[in-house]
């Protein structure tokens, strides 16, 4: 199959996706004890107060025909506006989506050569010591909840040893790189999140092409091991990772929501925690399909990528 | 050069150019270690092609692959291996790197799995030259061209660009061969090079190694369970059993005068050339446990001339001809010809006798996805059978031969009702079945069985023999009560299998044991009719023999019919009472085997029994390979069209061969009448 028709088929696929995420999401948070209203006026108001509220923000109409509206301003580019804020929903979500998206890259270009790289080492030195030590560690790692290892991070680097700032406080608008100190943590605890899966990965799907006739073949032919391991053994090896790979970038995304609250740092997660404890629909809806989107963009690419090393799927 | 016979047989150890001392291996550790190859000695003369032969446990494989260095979890315990004189054992890493590929390269049995699925296949060849000859990339990808053509691979340049899931399984292990004879090596390994392959490919690239070993010269180590295939090949053969070598001698020899009982248990257990319908001779037994090796003669347990004699040392090697010799102290007294075997009478029903079973028109098309946006897929037909009209009487064996694709096995599954074909029907004394075997009344899916190719996957490891066998018992409603356990009993008993396996697991018995059990839970539904799907294709020539005669008694016990699939044609000549022979989804001939095989009609079963192995030196000349003609369209023509030695054109390509009718239903779809 020619590259540009898998890239249209997957973006055909990743609009309708998008679409149902919309719905689906809409849905659910109707059917959410609670709304704007009382989230606005808090518990005191009275059931009268709730409902002129409820009329002046629209929310007294069906909720499929909310959604129609909100789809087809959405077609137009409107991602509507914020109940709580009263502010378009764009502009808001923009900024924040770039921290986040620059902190998940950051993450990626730290994790994927470490983790592959680790993966690749314990496969071929496979028994050692050292093979048992990361994979020891790996499976300790990925055992262990996101919010211990930062609260275990934060603990250590930023009231223990007080090298690190504990908490990211960035002002609207400021470039994130003037503040690169407050994004140590938050990396560094991703990273280990994220990089214990891909290591996993790459060791098991190392072993089993080193393993496979055609390395032995390569062997040999007199090829000297290092370059069988990497010329050989590796581009095969890294077909199933990539994959991995790319699904992790969305849940990267998505898992920002526990890393951001914690680091209280302004990303797009903690835009959404926020939305939902005021049952800010728009804002929800945009953040939701910004992370959906993310994970059909890392398939995407992670599929384009195995294009590329398997020939087997290029034709 | 191939040096002269007399020369060979000169050519002592001191100019060897492989010779391998006293080699023994064992793989593991303390009372666990298995001793797979014990005290092997062998030479090979420069030129010369010397066979290794042996079933699998034998060690043959370990002792090719320790030529390479390449010994995966194994440990070379005694002995030597030495290149012109050199010992390879001695070298470092770095000294191995330079032998391997460059003065020893090797052809695997697996092409597919031997060659890096994400490399171009002109790249994969260079890789050697650039290594072991300096060459730059380009030069190195002009000579893999050129190799290409030496290999005879059809338009060499433009097949360098492409990858090994593009080309079919004979032209991979062209390329593979093509890459071992890239630097010119001394020894040339071939490890079960066309096991495999379809037997017309196999019959190319055989006459491609004879064809190499004239222009190039060099010594071949080759490996192989068919014995035949090894004596076409071969000056001299070694017999390896159980990690020591029995006997070794010239390769006509050794196949047609034995003089150890393995090698003569091993011929026997071969089909008759002649398409007589001898019983076989299986060896009985198995391998023996090589933990714990025993004592005396490795073979002497399962040996019908062996006395207490025999187990009190390990035979010395006897000289028992010309450069023939023997580990077995009887062997002056040892029979020369076969042991005297009964014949069977070939079985079958008069052509008067309404089928039981038949088949008519029928049509299976896997509808391929297109390459269009979701939801707007057109589905692209291909069809693997393709109008196929077949019947099987009260009690007959009809044989399905045909080359991978030919849609032999997916005729099996819609016969089965494990796949629902797109079109035309299969019928019951008559009565239309439905597609499916769900749908099936109990009585019809009773009616039919199957017994799978793999043994392995098709028994569920989690049940013992005993509960695998009386569940159709049950199921069918054939017993109950006490009465499952007898007759459970009584079907592995039909099988040759004792009451002791009935609470054994599918992991603790052998290839050929578990192929009985699959026969013996086809068996348990009282069945009118077995599908056979290649049963014996996975199995050791002398456990197929023994296989071959389990179910040949079964027929004669129980008048059960057998539709027994598979590509080995020796293998339907010895069974079969009538065959059909598929090509590309369709029947081109069906007619009795004697028929068939004596006076075949169509071109391609010329061409399958021409391919053959003889067991003779140089006796096989693969078909003239066409490929100047176009693939036929499916549906127009006739598929063999463009492989046909009588083509005879234009109303080949366009117009459906009319059906000719010879003698006993004799059928031919050709243009060509039959010879009568």
């Amino acid at each position: 199959m020619p590259l540009w028709l898998l890239i249209t088929r997957r973006i055909a696929v990743m609009v309708i996706s998008l679409f149902f995420v919309a719905l689906l999401t809409f849905l659910i948070v109707n059917v959410l004890p609670g709304d704007v209203a009382t989230a606005i006026l808090g518990d005191t108001a009275t059931p009268d107060q709730v409902a002129a509220l409820r009329g002046s923000l629209g929310l007294d109409q069906p909720v499929l025909l909310r959604f129609m509206k909100w789809f087809f301003d959405l077609l137009q580019g409107d991602f509507g506006t914020s109940l709580t804020f009263n502010r378009p929903v764009g502009p808001m979500i923009a900024g924040r989506l770039l921290n986040s998206a620059t902190l998940a890259l950051i993450c990626m270009i730290v994790v994927i050569p470490v983790s592959i790289l680790f993966g690749a080492i314990a496969a071929v030195k496979q028994g050692s010591l050292l093979d048992r030590a990361i994979t020891g560690l790996t499976t300790f790692l990925f055992g262990m909840p996101e919010y211990v290892l930062a609260l275990g991070a934060m603990l250590i680097f930023a009231i223990w040893l007080q090298w690190l700032p504990g908490a990211a406080m960035i002002n609207p608008g400021e470039s994130l790189f003037l503040h690169l100190d407050t994004l140590v943590l938050p990396v560094l605890v991703i990273s280990l999140g994220g990089a214990t899966y891909i290591i996993q990965m790459t060791r098991a799907s190392m072993i089993d092409v080193l393993a496979s006739p055609y390395v032995r073949t390569a062997l040999l032919k007199g090829i000297p091991r290092w370059q069988v391991i990497l010329k050989h053994a590796l581009p095969n090896a890294m077909l199933p990772t990539l994959v991995e790979i790319g699904l992790s970038f969305g849940a990267l995304l998505g898992g920002l929501v526990i890393i951001e609250t914690i680091f209280n740092f302004a990303g797009i997660g903690q835009l959404m925690v926020m939305a939902v404890q005021s049952r800010d629909v728009p804002v929800l809806q945009a953040c939701v399909l910004v992370i959906a989107a993310a994970y059909s963009l890392g398939s995407l690419l992670a599929d384009i990528a195995s294009m590329l090393l398997n020939p087997k799927l290029r034709n | 050069m191939i040096p002269q016979r007399h020369e060979i047989r000169q050519a002592g150890v001191e100019n060897a150019v492989l010779a391998i001392e006293n080699l023994s291996i064992t793989y593991g550790k303390g009372s666990e270690a298995v001793h797979a190859v014990r005290g092997v000695t062998l030479s090979i003369a420069p030129g010369e092609a010397y066979g290794l032969i042996g079933e699998s446990g034998s060690g043959k494989s370990t002792v090719a692959f320790s030529c390479m260095g390449h010994v995966a979890g194994g440990e070379i315990e005694t002995g030597s291996i030495k290149l012109k004189g050199e010992n390879l054992l001695r070298l470092s890493p770095a000294g191995w790197q330079s032998v391997r590929g460059n003065r020893v390269a090797m052809v695997y049995q697996d092409p597919m799995n031997a060659l890096n699925p994400a490399f171009k296949l002109g790249a994969q060849v260079a890789e050697a030259l650039i290594r072991h000859r300096n060459m730059t990339r380009k030069d190195a990808l002009a000579r893999a061209v050129e190799l290409f053509r030496q290999v005879r691979l059809p338009d060499p340049e433009n097949l360098a660009q492409r990858y090994p899931h593009q080309i079919s399984g004979g032209q991979q292990q062209r390329v593979v061969i093509a890459m071992a004879i890239a630097c010119e090596a001394e020894l040339l390994i071939m490890d079960e090079p066309t096991t495999g392959l379809d037997i017309t490919t196999e019959a190319h690239i055989l006459d491609l190694i004879a064809d190499l070993r004239k222009r190039l010269g060099m010594a071949i180590l080759f490996i192989s369970h068919n014995l035949r295939v090894v004596a076409q090949v071969c000056d001299r053969v070694g017999v390896l059993y159980a990690g020591q070598m029995v006997e070794e001698g010239p390769a006509s020899e050794v196949l047609r005068r034995a003089r150890h009982p393995y090698t003569m248990g091993l011929n026997n257990s071969l089909l008759p050339i002649d398409g007589a319908v001898k019983r076989l001779n299986p060896i009985p037994g198995s391998l023996p446990d090589l933990r714990n090796v025993p004592g005396g003669c490795i073979f002497a347990a399962r040996c019908a001339y062996a006395t207490p004699q025999c187990k009190d040392a390990v035979p010395a090697i006897q000289v028992v001809g010309s450069r023939h010799v023997s580990r077995c102290i009887f062997n002056e007294i040892l029979p020369l010809a076969e042991r005297a075997a009964e014949t069977r009478k070939r079985f079958g029903p008069e052509e008067s006798v309404p089928p039981q079973l038949s088949v008519v028109d029928l049509d299976f098309s896997y509808a391929r996805p297109s390459l269009a946006l979701p939801f707007l897929n057109r589905k692209e037909q291909s069809k693997a059978l393709d109008r196929v009209t077949l019947a099987i009487r009260p009690g007959e064996t009809l044989g399905i031969v045909g080359e991978s694709g030919s849609g032999k096995s997916t005729l099996a599954r819609c016969i089965a009702g494990l796949r629902a074909p797109t079109g035309g029907s299969v019928r019951m004394e008559g009565q239309r079945l439905e597609p499916l075997a769900g749908q099936r009344s109990r009585d019809a899916r009773k009616r039919v069985q199957i017994v799978f190719q793999n043994p392995d996957s098709a028994l569920n490891p989690m049940r013992t023999v005993g509960e695998i066998v009386s569940r159709p018992i049950g199921l069918y409603g054939n017993a109950s009560g006490p009465e499952v356990a007898k007759r459970t009993a009584e079907l592995l008993e039909m099988v040759n299998l004792s009451e002791r396996y009935l609470t054994r697991f599918p992991r603790e018995l052998s290839g050929g044991e578990k192929q009985r059990v699959n026969i013996a839970r086809a068996l348990a539904a009282d069945p009118d009719i077995i599908i056979c799907d290649e049963p014996t294709s996975a199995l050791d020539i002398s456990v197929q023999a023994a296989v071959l005669n389990t179910l040949i008694d079964l027929r004669a016990k129980r008048g059960v019919a057998y539709i027994f699939i598979t590509h080995d044609l020796g293998v339907v000549r010895y069974i079969a009472d009538r065959v059909a022979v598929m090509y590309s989804g369709s029947v081109l001939e069906t007619g009795p085997v004697r028929e068939v095989f004596a006076n075949p009609g169509h071109a391609y079963t010329e061409m399958l029994l021409s391919a053959m192995p003889r067991g003779e030196r140089h006796a096989r000349h693969a078909p003239e390979e066409i490929v100047s003609r176009a693939r036929p369209v499916q549906g127009q023509g006739c598929p063999f069209a463009d492989r046909c030695l009588r083509y005879l054109g234009q109303e080949c390509d366009a117009v459906t061969p009319p059906l000719r009718l010879g003698r006993n239903g004799h059928m031919v779809s050709c243009h060509i009448p039959l010879r009568t």
